[in-house]
């Protein structure tokens, strides 16, 4: 499979904190890939400097071949990454529907089209349906992410960057998600997500790695991750 | 140009620092705690200036004196416009549209009580002091430019000290770093964002009767001196009180030595400019350009 | 098709109205609000659908007023100039909004203040247009009130169609997405910096073109009335009493304004400035959305009423 993106050596220093330190890797097109550690360790960092809303103090990233290292937010929507927010943002003074709206008008394929029915559709992959109408003001936490993904996926990313989805859901709603993710995936989407639940990122993902204090720690597939005594310890501490 | 002519421009510059930053603080204050861009500011100064002149003018009290009670009187009826305006100044992690426009609603308010109550002519507070000055051997210093000076710096250090040594001090300080943080150790954000809102007015109120005793002035008096504070603050970071200091000299400085090279009618486009420049070089202040360095260092 | 019903009722009763037994002194007051309406809606789309509040739109409104007044003294028809003073004005928006957008919210409200009275000052001290003693505009045909009238409505009605396009449009979505949120409407694809830009550049175009109509029918006109910074209060206040964000907000704020401008200025110059002043305040702490909040607010509480009322057969 293809390289979508690469990272390499990144870092970022954060009024004297390293918040990334030469943090390096491949993600291969088609994949889903788990990015965990524990909180601080620089995840969201990473997603923001990928995404192109920080710059990084260095390093350098390339998405399909071309280098991205420092694009501005919009400009990567368009060329096709886009990401989640980890407490959702949503255009509050509109319907649940026009905030897809903009992500289809604004994301990677801006052409006059029929979007009545590609909102909607939208909505129903990821379980809305029926909030249409609603204003986004009105709704629920859980309600709110899968608008924030509404949104996102509107903006059709070849690279969606998925910050936390998870966080504050019941098992249930985790595993409809998931569902969600392989299902994106299958459509030809390259997924990264951020996510704590081992268990979570054992059940979807081909990929994962691990960031600790802002360096890579390991990097590999789920079984072989779980079993690592770095790993391990970097979640639960030395095994005494 | 003689040394001489250099010195008294300089002195006169530094003169004009210590009343600036005197001015700019209560504005200061009230943004970095609430994020709140006190427009009403100006509105404050001009009340200042006139409660001093009506006490001078009617009591026969001493300007400085009126001055001193000012702070206290300033301080009260911050807290009361606080708790009548409660609705639309929240404390905010970020500054809101609606607080701007209410604001400037107060401002337009004050201004036109004042043109009612005052009329549109220039007052002015006259006394013994005012052409009086101090020569040191061919420098000449204006009395009354060194007494409000002084005043100024006499104030702003009891303000370093209270931020500094006192407890209410250091909850202001908190505020400005972090709200959320405040509410968790226990710190009454919305009581300390009320006696800071005063605190602000307070100083308004204060500074406006000094500059009283300098210019002359009338209800449309803040307004200058509104986009100077702003100048200053925004030269100085909003979120600092040593920016203040910095920004104030520099306004100062530049102001007073632009004499030199632009014609005075050009005069009041020089803060104008400088705003204008400072906001696009530096959209953190100068103290926040100088802790970027230090940061990355 | 129905909502369009009352404006464009309203729209042909104005058309018509001059040839009633309307007297000069009203037909003053309906051209200089046209007018302000034109600066209302213009400002708004900056001000109230992209949420960049500015406090320095008298610059464009100065602009377009000089520089018609030029334009005719110079011999140009005066219809020529109206889209000249737009092009400036909307160049000058330009060269604002270029360093002052990359700033967070107030500080792009306060720059606009300073980039205002600079103009001001320089305007003043500016020999060529007669500095502070003002411009004369000398023109060799009669003066005709009715053309004026026309004129001004026409820009009105162009105004708030331009003001109905763009909130229609993809352009006005960003925008308003803008507004609600800048950063997650840049992480979604909006240009916000150009989007910004463009609503300046429109918003600019607008009140240069209505400083341009007024100054031909002033003929006369300086620094401090055109550029001063109660013109720029004027103009936001206009959308902010009437409704920011929404279409006939600025209409409806204009409408008042340009009436309660010409009742109260001859009488009590302070008061309406004061007036003005309250219902600031009234309206931030009570009803942001202004009298179209107010309407919606009745609005609801009648249907809500009714809902409460209804019986079940």
């Amino acid at each position: 499979m293809a390289t979508l993106l690469s990272v390499e050596d990144l870092t970022k220093y954060f009024s004297g904190l390293v918040a990334l330190d030469r943090v390096s890797f491949e993600i291969r097109e088609g994949e889903i890939v788990g990015l965990i550690g524990p909180n601080g360790a620089g995840k969201t960092t990473l997603f923001s400097i990928i995404a192109g809303s920080q710059a990084p103090t260095s390093g350098k990233i390339s998405f399909e071949g071309r280098d991205f290292t420092r694009v501005k937010p919009f400009r990567a929507v368009h060329e096709g990454i886009a990401r989640t927010h980890q407490i959702p943002k949503p255009f509050l003074s509109m319907t649940v529907h026009e905030n897809v709206e903009v992500g289809l008008r604004f994301g990677r394929d801006r052409r006059a089209r029929n979007l009545e029915n590609e909102a909607l559709e939208i909505l129903e992959l990821v379980g809305i349906p029926s909030l249409a109408r609603m204003p986004a003001a009105a709704l629920s936490v859980g309600d709110l992410k899968r608008l924030e993904l509404a949104r996102t996926l509107a903006a059709r990313p070849r690279l969606l960057l998925c910050d936390e989805v998870c966080a504050g859901l019941t098992e249930s709603e985790m595993q409809s998600i998931l569902g969600l993710l392989r299902r994106i995936q299958a459509l030809g989407t390259t997924v990264i997500y951020v996510e704590h639940n081992l268990r979570a990122i054992v059940s979807t993902c081909h990929h994962v790695i691990v960031l600790n204090f802002g360096k890579k720690l390991a990097e590999g597939p789920p079984e072989k991750m779980q079993n690592d005594p770095a790993v391990i310890e970097a979640y639960i501490g030395k095994k005494t | 140009m003689t040394v001489v002519d250099f010195l008294n421009l300089l002195i006169a510059a530094l003169l004009l620092a210590g009343t600036y930053a005197a001015m700019a603080v209560g504005m200061t204050v009230i943004y970095g705690v609430m994020k709140i861009v006190n427009l009403a500011h100006a509105g404050f100064l001009m009340m200042g200036a006139y409660f001093v002149y009506e006490l001078h003018e009617r009591a026969g009290i001493n300007p400085l004196v009126a001055v001193v009670l000012a702070f206290p009187v300033f301080y009260f009826v911050g807290m009361i416009v606080h708790w009548a305006l409660g609705r639309g100044v929240p404390v905010s992690d970020t500054p809101t549209l609606a607080s701007l426009l209410l604001m400037f609603g107060l401002w337009l308010v004050l201004q036109n009580v004042g043109y009612l109550v005052w009329g549109t002519d220039d007052r002015a507070i006259l006394t013994p002091m005012t052409f009086a000055t101090i020569r040191f051997g061919e420098i000449t210093i204006p009395k009354i430019g060194l007494v409000v000076f002084a005043s100024a710096v006499v104030s702003l250090a009891a303000l370093e000290f209270v931020l500094h040594k006192t407890w209410f001090g250091r909850s202001i300080r908190a505020l400005i770093q972090n709200r959320y943080s405040c509410r968790i150790v226990g710190i009454p954000v919305e009581r300390t964002a009320r006696l800071t809102f005063g605190l602000g007015i307070a100083f308004a109120g204060a500074a406006g009767g000094l500059l009283a005793l300098l210019y002359p002035f009338s209800p449309d008096f803040g307004r200058p001196f509104l986009l100077r504070s702003f100048v200053i603050i925004v030269l100085g970071g909003l979120e600092s009180f040593s920016g203040v200091f910095v920004g104030s000299l520099i306004l100062a400085l530049v102001e007073t030595f632009s004499i030199l090279i632009v014609p005075s009618s050009y005069q009041p486009a020089i803060s104008f400019s400088l705003l204008v420049i400072a906001l696009i070089v530096l959209p953190g202040g100068v103290a926040g350009f100088v802790a970027r360095r230090r940061r990355l260092a | 098709m129905v909502r369009a019903l009352p404006p464009l009722l309203l729209l042909g009763v104005l058309a018509i109205l001059p040839l009633s037994d309307l007297g000069p002194n009203s037909v003053k007051v309906l051209f200089l609000t046209f007018v302000a309406v034109a600066t209302s809606v213009g400002w708004n789309i900056l001000g109230g659908f992209a949420g960049q509040v500015s406090f320095g739109f008298a610059v464009f409104y100065g602009l377009g007023a000089y520089t018609t007044a030029v334009g005719i003294n110079l011999g140009v028809s005066p219809y020529a100039t109206y889209p000249l003073a737009s092009a400036v004005a909307a160049v000058a928006s330009l060269l604002v909004g270029l360093p002052t957008f990359r700033l967070r919210g107030p500080y792009f409200a306060i720059a606009t203040i300073g980039v205002s009275e600079a103009t001001r000052v320089i305007m003043t001290n500016l020999e060529f247009t007669g500095g502070a003693s003002g411009y004369r505009i000398t023109e060799h045909v009669p003066f005709r009130q009715i053309e004026h009238y026309y004129t001004g409505l026409a820009l009105a009605s162009l105004a708030v169609a331009v003001s109905i396009i763009v909130r229609r449009s993809r352009f006005g979505l960003g925008l308003r997405a803008i507004r609600d949120d800048q950063e997650a409407a840049a992480d979604i694809g909006v240009n916000p910096y150009a989007y910004k830009l463009g609503a300046h550049a429109i918003a600019a175009a607008l009140t240069g073109a209505a400083g341009g109509v007024y100054a031909r029918y002033a003929a006369f006109i300086d620094p401090e009335g055109v550029f001063g910074f109660p013109r720029s209060v004027g103009i936001l206040l206009m959308p902010v009493i009437g409704g920011v964000n929404t279409i006939s907000g600025p209409v409806i704020g204009g409408g008042v304004y340009g009436v309660i401008e010409e009742e109260l200025v001859a009488r009590f110059p302070q008061l309406h400035l004061l007036l003005y002043g309250v219902l600031v305040m009234l309206i931030i702490l009570f009803e942001p959305g202004g009298v179209i909040g107010l309407l919606q607010r009745a609005r609801r509480l009648a249907l809500r009423r009714k809902v409460a009322s209804w019986q079940p057969s």
